[in-house]
């Protein structure tokens, strides 16, 4: 299925803040929007024809890799579009991961053998751990690749076993895109972890996400946050708080909006973001809402 | 970060040979032992980097030990909910499995606890400074910035451990919450420790547990030390206090059961679950 790419944004003038309270997360737009899957639910609309957000070079990811590990960053997420796709994908991971544990979200769909056995070596020879995150929106293959796009399913399922199978614990990621499809109080995350254990993974690791109105997924009627909203409200606990995006274009608030004009901070150095970010956008709402965090946990 | 109003206000202490410690997690049994065996390293002062409460049976048990032997604590996650009265402990975990086993571990706890202790709860410092031979030593729970942050081994980089001591004006962090021990000498000379639980074995399939022994010789020396107990009598307190049988189980066969979702990759590849 395709649809419109749209980079919908909003004026950032007059929104609340959130304030910088020091890098704790950088995440690298490494493949921009170019991704091999067109799912439905898409945040920022990736796919495969004329990504509107470039992928990055090399330079440019050293270049803020060095950056955040300067600033003291705690941890760096490669994110995209599709990373395997990136041509230097794991030199830069390996970069990455001397700096700093990293983390991969991919689609599973590009790792086969010989990428998981390169995976599998690298992990053993850097100090701080690899981590992968494969995207799947359903335990049942029909209700995911409605959603993903057929086939894969199949191929994420496979990329776990392949990880698995060489020691590495992969991270399951869903979106609640499918939750009504199931009986209600059936629960979501029990519903992955036996999934994964009949899959034979002993050490089942599940993140859940919750769905953001943008990119492909029609906008809510949500209007953006206002400071009544925020009343009382620690926003130093919004990832905006501690969290830069590299991306095409320059240095973003949050990997939601990344790309995004009203969320950008800088158009050059990591260090020019680092100042209080506008809530601008109605996907703020969401954060604000579910607490929800990017990171792995 | 400079001194602040969250740091202990006494004169700084100046040691040659300190004991510390974390996480007793209602574990009076462990804690006993530690005391006892403390008394034969010729430390001079016993340091508790919190989280006195949790997991384990009759949290009662652990506030008169710490006190009749002076040990010098500082506050945990669970200790600030307990005195503050908050509905949940704090931990940091974000899936619905640990948040479901911290919430019994929690609730007993809160409800076992009397409000003398957690008024001595309250009263507990968040961090704490000492001179450990020429060493500015700071001790915290998490991290010198965020009390349940978690600094796993694998996941605590060397940049970010230059930031921390940088602001903190320290040469050595001692910091605990994780579960696992840990000890990193940092190109500068400066040391970052992770001392451990007493409270739970460190998932590694032992019963035991670790405390660790810190000295200025006067370069820094790290030692850990390992632990029995009888953490079959333990296990037994716990299965007739109703606690969940997961818990036991991580006492009898020193394997988590429960609280695993925010562990690296590294760490939880050698748990069993």
């Amino acid at each position: 299925m395709t649809r419109r790419a749209v980079a919908t944004d909003t004026p950032a003038g007059r929104a609340p803040i959130a304030p910088f309270v020091g890098l704790s997360t950088l995440w690298v737009q490494i493949t921009g929007t170019w991704c091999n899957l067109e799912c439905r639910h898409c945040i920022n609309a990736s796919g495969p024809k004329s990504p509107w957000l470039k992928p990055l070079d090399a330079a440019t990811i050293a270049r803020a890799i060095r950056d955040a590990e300067a600033a003291g960053v705690k941890e760096i997420y490669f994110t995209g579009g599709e990373p395997f796709l990136h041509g230097e994908i794991l030199p830069l991971l390996e970069l990455a991961l001397g700096a700093a544990p990293t983390t991969v979200l991919t689609n599973g769909t590009l790792i086969g053998p010989e990428v998981a056995d390169a995976l599998a070596a690298l992990a053993a020879r850097v100090p701080y751990s690899l981590e992968l995150r494969v995207s799947l929106d359903d335990t049942d293959e029909e209700k995911n690749d409605r959603i993903r796009g057929a086939g894969a399913w199949a191929k994420a399922v496979e990329a776990v076993r392949l990880l698995r199978e060489r020691g590495l614990l992969p991270i399951v990621t869903a979106t609640e895109i499918t939750r009504d499809e199931h009986p209600p109080g059936s629960g979501m995350y029990e519903r992955f972890r036996d999934f994964l254990h009949a899959q034979g993974v002993a050490r089942p690791r599940v993140k859940i996400m919750p769905v953001f109105g943008l990119g492909r997924q029609p906008a809510g009627a949500a209007e953006p946050l206002t400071e009544k909203d925020l009343e009382g409200f620690d926003r130093s606990v919004l990832q905006c708080a501690d969290a830069r995006v590299v991306a095409a274009g320059g240095v973003y608030a949050c990997p939601i909006l990344a790309g995004l004009e009203g969320a950008r901070l800088s158009t050059g150095s990591l260090a020019e973001s680092f100042r209080p970010a506008p809530l601008y956008h109605p996907a703020c709402v969401t954060c604000r809402q579910t607490g929800m965090t990017c990171r792995n946990s | 970060m400079s001194p602040d109003r969250d740091d202990v206000s006494e004169q700084l202490g100046e040691y040659r040979r300190i004991a510390v410690f974390g996480g007793v997690y209602n574990n009076a049994l462990a804690l006993e032992a530690l005391l006892a065996d403390a008394r034969t390293r010729d430390v001079e002062a016993v340091f508790c980097l919190g989280d006195m409460g949790g997991f384990g049976p009759h949290p009662d048990r652990v506030f008169p030990l710490l006190r009749e032997h002076g040990v010098l604590a500082i506050q945990g996650n669970y200790d600030e909910s307990l005195a503050s009265g908050r509905s949940d402990c704090g931990c940091g975990y974000t899936d619905p499995r640990d948040n479901h086993y911290a919430a019994i571990s929690y609730r007993y706890t809160f409800e076992h606890t009397s409000t003398e202790n957690k008024t001595w709860l309250g009263a507990l410092p968040r961090h704490r400074r000492l001179k450990l031979g020429p060493h500015r030593v700071l001790m915290c729970h998490g991290s010198p910035r965020v009390v349940n942050e978690f600094l796993w081994e694998s996941a605590t980089p060397n940049g970010l451990l230059r930031h921390l001591m940088r602001r903190a004006e320290a040469d050595v962090m001692l910091c605990t919450h994780t579960g696992m021990k840990w000890h990193r000498a940092l190109p500068d000379a400066r040391h970052a420790v992770n001392v451990g639980v007493i409270g739970r074995p460190e998932n590694d399939g032992r019963t035991g547990v670790w405390y660790t022994v810190v000295t200025a010789a006067p370069d820094l020396q790290v030692e850990f030390v390992p632990l029995a107990y009888d953490h079959e009598t333990l296990a037994r307190e716990m299965d007739r206090e109703g606690l969940p049988p997961e818990f036991a189980e991580t006492i009898r066969t020193g394997w988590w059961t429960t609280c695993l979702e925010n562990l690296p990759a590294r760490e939880r590849a050698r748990g069993k679950y």
